[in-house]
């Protein structure tokens, strides 16, 4: 009989991972030659340089600034976007087309059209941001809203549901599931606009900070910069999912 | 359990006739139903039988005022039906909770819909929990519930709103055979003390006899009643004097003798 791993068991062999991937990245790093790897010591150095300077702070405040001034509204927008599609479907069968579009091509061709329009500027990665991930929340809206069972909407009707009934108490607690993870696929996706934005046109906040590194050729800075985006990416995205757990408990 | 006497009151007292008349439905070039006519007494127990996809449940429909019929009208309690409304109330036979709602919360659900306040509602609820035999379940989510616990619910809820008129669309018709046969004596408690006006729609003819005073058997599409039979069995009823009397078996004989004909 196989037994369910224990929650101290997943966390020790998480913990096992993590340690054994740290130990190869040293030895990599230490490595002759291994010029352009740093060793996961020089790296963690160089982090924690960066956070006693205050310049890791500041770059993170300015990426997040762009972050949330992007995917903020990606969720303000998308959500009454799949609503609005999802009540009237002639614009729904329109307009899906195009958030199909808009998720299945490479966004990031688009970056340079709106740095042309806005200039390298803050608003400009918000703005990136938001058309990476606009779409996936709208699009899961969408399609959780007309999921969800008729008989229910029948349900409410018999039991003389006015119309703002059926939405909040009906449509949103079932189109829930999908509404969280269209914003958990939106944020991971916000991440991607986020780098692509500053790595690569608008050189603000963790994306600045990278380049600057590269540019110097000085790789501890540059992975340790690499690394504070990735925790930060893993925190905000861990969080969701914690509100997803929490919300969706009824599914357990 | 203290009853809340003012609700028991207004229970007993108040059951309201419906009254059917010349309605017809068509969806598209279907025609559903081609001029029915059906009086129901106050407190009156009526199942509807008839070939699967004749449109009893769309006659059921209208009267829960769901569906608008093309011609003819329904009045209860001589008012004419023009939408749903707190007169009656439905069993659905999918049970139609909400997954994300607790037993609580789906009991309550039509009294949260007219604005009562969490307290008074969950109060009835709880008390309307215990009526249908799921006490200390008022905090477990639907799919954590059996089919029949899910149907308790179903009838909870509809009994909650305290409605006039019961409309039970294939209520049993879902669950297993010894489980319905636990929620139609169940059903049958619940009338003994209320005396609503049930109308039940079925395509099981024992149901039928066992539990209504009268069986109205339309006809195929496009249904139209074309018989009824009196069920003047005894009540109340149990599975063991009823469903073993020679008069139980004698009418669900000649209930199934008009069906065939149809066939």
């Amino acid at each position: 009989m196989r037994r369910i791993p224990s929650w101290h068991a997943v966390w020790g062999l998480r913990a096992a991972a993590l340690i054994l991937l740290f130990w190869l990245w040293e030895r990599a790093g230490r490595q002759p030659g291994a010029y352009g790897i740093p060793a996961a010591s020089a790296t963690a150095a160089a982090f924690w340089q960066l956070l006693t300077s205050g310049a890791l702070i500041a770059a993170v405040g300015t990426s997040a600034r762009s972050f949330v001034l992007g995917f903020g509204p990606a969720v303000l927008v998308g959500i009454p976007v799949g609503l609005l599609m999802a009540f009237v479907p002639p614009l729904g069968r329109m307009a899906r087309v195009y958030l199909d579009v808009a998720m299945a091509v490479p966004m990031a061709a688009v970056v340079p059209l709106v740095i042309l329009t806005l200039g390298i500027n803050v608003a400009a990665v918000a703005l990136v941001v938001f058309v990476f991930s606009m779409p996936f929340v709208a699009s899961n809206t969408y399609g959780g809203v007309r999921e969800v069972s008729p008989r229910l909407i029948e349900m409410a009707l018999a039991f003389d549901a006015r119309r703002r009934h059926i939405l909040f108490k009906i449509l949103l607690p079932g189109a829930m599931p999908m509404i969280l993870a269209g914003i958990r696929y939106g944020l991971a996706r916000a991440f991607v606009g986020l780098v692509v934005a500053e790595l690569l046109l608008a050189p603000f906040g963790l994306g600045e900070l990278i380049a600057d590194a590269r540019s110097t050729f000085d790789f501890d800075r540059m992975f340790a910069s690499v690394l504070a985006l990735l925790l930060a990416a893993v925190v905000v995205i861990s969080g969701v999912q914690r509100l997803e757990g929490r919300l969706l408990h009824w599914r357990q | 359990m203290v009853p809340d006497r003012a609700v028991m009151a207004s229970e007993r007292d108040v059951a309201l006739d419906i009254r059917i008349q010349g309605v017809s439905k068509s969806f598209g070039s279907v025609a559903a139903l081609a001029g029915v006519s059906l009086t129901i007494r106050p407190g009156e127990f009526v199942a509807i039988i008839g070939p699967s996809g004749c449109g009893k449940t769309t006659l059921l429909k209208i009267v829960a005022g769901l569906v608008a019929p093309d011609a003819g009208t329904v009045a209860i309690g001589g008012t004419r039906v023009t939408g749903p409304g707190p007169d009656r109330a439905v069993v659905f036979q999918d049970f139609a909770l909400m997954p994300w709602a607790t037993v609580l919360r789906n009991v309550a659900f039509g009294l949260e819909l007219r604005g009562v306040g969490r307290r008074q509602r969950e109060e009835v609820a709880r008390r309307i929990i215990a009526r249908v035999g799921l006490a200390g379940f008022e905090h477990h989510y639907p799919h954590q519930l059996s089919g029949g616990m899910q149907q308790r619910v179903g009838v909870a809820r509809a009994l909650a709103v305290n409605p006039k008129v019961l409309l039970m669309d294939e209520p049993f018709a879902s669950v297993d055979e010894q489980t319905r046969r636990l929620l139609q004596d169940d059903l049958l408690d619940l009338w003994a003390e209320e005396r609503k006006t049930i109308v039940l729609v079925t395509h099981s003819m024992d149901e039928a006899v066992y539990l209504s005073d009268r069986v109205v058997v339309l006809s195929p599409r496009p249904a139209r009643v074309v018989g009824e039979i009196q069920v003047d069995l005894p009540r109340p009823r149990s599975s063991k004097t009823t469903r073993t009397s020679a008069a139980f078996a004698g009418l669900v004989e000649d209930l199934w003798g008009m069906l065939k004909e149809m066939q």
